[in-house]
């Protein structure tokens, strides 16, 4: 019975993409994600050659649902599934961020969607080769039946489509409302490290040492308290320049939220010889604001 | 923590503690005014002029990751361009969180701030690989993963959530692990670290509620 109905679920999903491609508005667009373009060159090449699978796809759907009982166009569909396939795996290897375009309506990376959608196509076409009877024949001699397997045909052929992500949404949305998010909340206590920054490069500690910091956060770790950031920087003196750290200290609880400048300790080390560079930022930084200094 | 004195191992931890004192003991400052960082942010920003003033301009270069030659990495620009990027040992890198030069692969992305040399090689101050910030919706949300929507195709990217590394911040609020209370619909951004083997995104950092 599935392969005696193969040729109708093939032929109208061909139907339906090869429509979409050959006369769909947005072919060029879509195009011009894959990695048709730069196989062929330029986009006006890819474009065609994305329309020219559409028109074989409907050719091959037509010969699907009027000559079921013929090996050829099964033959054909399961050629064109392997193609298919092999683009995909083609286009997955060398530009795993290009679009597909299968569907040509939906864009997005190829992922196991795409490829179980080629194995479709490919498996259906199998199938429609080796079909005995027309499936309007089938259809009408037993129609519970079919009509169950060419639903559940259509159901996961749907499944397999992005199209419908969009209905999805509001499932989602509710498995959320009633199963509570499986994401974690926070354990209270610990800030990450990068909230520590955030506050380090909004505070007049980080703008006072700016002549000197060079890199981006190198190192950091907690020690009573006080989180430490270590950062490498290049010290310029009269016996010339040397590599430094330069090490930040503050609370390790302190966040913008709870405390939006608190106290930062400075200091310079150098990288060579281990002992603290004596350094007055504030005046090296050239920043004349009245101090408080603690 | 990050790591890069870990691997000394006990006298990592020595140095750490040594270190630990000559910060306590230096300078307090008190005070707040806003410059530009260097960290994760700061890849995006435009570059600046260069804070020393010997050194007229910093450079910015960008591409992908053709070779590796011991400290030197050979990089393919976006436009055709090539860069030669000298790491140093004060070169900070960035690669979802902090980490040492180690975890530079051949094929990664690559922004990179630093100092033009003679040579016509960049001596890099600071290196973000496979940094990506997007601003896209968020369609769906699992265990350990966020489905996002991301620009007017709505390109389907997976944002993995990695333990201990993944932050949030809710209007405009501080940086907190607390990831529950994100919500489907909500518009992100999402500041993280492209996986070329799967074309997913580890997510450093979620902004919602802008």
């Amino acid at each position: 019975m599935i392969l005696d109905l193969a040729p109708l679920v093939c032929g109208v999903l061909l139907a339906a993409t090869g429509a979409a491609k050959l006369f769909g508005r947005r072919t060029a667009q879509v195009a011009a994600n894959t990695v048709l373009v730069r196989v062929l060159g330029n986009g006006h090449r890819a474009a065609f050659a994305l329309r020219a699978v559409g028109a074989v796809e409907l050719a091959a759907a037509a010969g699907l649902l009027a000559a079921p009982g013929a090996v050829l166009p099964g033959a054909a569909t399961a050629l064109l599934g392997a193609g298919f396939t092999g683009y995909l795996g083609y286009a997955k290897a060398t530009a795993p961020q290009s679009s597909c375009g299968c569907s040509a309506r939906d864009e997005g990376p190829i992922g196991v969607r795409s490829f179980l959608r080629a194995g479709a196509v490919l498996a259906g076409g199998a199938a429609a080769a080796f079909a005995g009877t027309a499936w309007w024949t089938r259809l009408a001699r037993d129609p519970g039946w079919s009509l169950l397997v060419v639903a559940a045909a259509a159901a996961v052929l749907l499944a397999l489509s992005t199209d419908l992500d969009r209905v999805w949404m509001p499932l989602r949305r509710l498995r959320l409302r009633v199963f509570g998010t499986p994401l974690p909340a926070g354990p209270g206590g610990r800030v990450p490290v990068e909230a520590s920054v955030e506050l380090l490069e909004r505070s007049l500690a980080w703008q006072a040492s700016s002549p000197i910091v060079r890199s981006g956060l190198l190192d950091s770790w907690d020690d009573g308290g006080w989180r430490v950031l270590r950062y490498a920087g290049v010290h310029r003196d009269a016996g010339g320049a040397r590599p430094v750290n330069v090490l930040f200290a503050l609370d390790d609880s302190a966040t913008t939220d709870a405390n939006p400048s608190p106290a930062v300790r400075v200091s310079v080390v150098d990288d060579r010889t281990q002992e603290v560079v004596p350094l007055d930022l504030l005046e090296l930084s050239g920043l004349r604001k009245p101090l408080r200094m603690v | 923590m990050s790591n890069r004195q870990d691997s000394g191992g006990r006298s990592g931890l020595d140095r750490r503690r040594f270190l630990t004192t000559a910060a306590l003991g230096g300078a307090t400052i008190v005070g707040a005014s806003a410059l530009g960082g260097l960290d994760a942010d700061a890849a995006f920003a435009a570059p600046g002029p260069s804070l020393d003033p010997a050194i007229t301009a910093s450079t910015f270069a960008e591409g992908r990751i053709t070779a590796r030659n011991g400290s030197v990495l050979e990089v393919a620009g976006s436009y055709g361009d090539r860069h030669l990027i000298q790491l140093t040992n004060a070169t900070s890198v960035w690669k979802l969180r902090t980490t040492t030069a180690d975890a530079i692969e051949v094929g990664d992305g690559l922004y990179a701030r630093g100092v033009d040399m003679p040579d016509g090689t960049i001596a890099a101050d600071a290196l973000w690989v496979n940094i990506v910030n997007l601003f896209c919706t968020v369609r769906g949300i699992a265990k350990d993963r966020l489905h996002l929507a991301h620009g007017d195709g709505n390109h389907a990217v997976v944002g993995r959530i990695v333990p201990e590394t993944t932050t949030a911040s809710y209007l405009g609020g501080s940086l907190t692990p607390d990831l529950s209370r994100l919500r489907i619909g909500q518009s992100a951004q999402v500041l993280g670290a492209w996986r070329p083997a799967d074309d997913s995104v580890d997510i450093a950092r979620v902004t919602v509620g802008h």
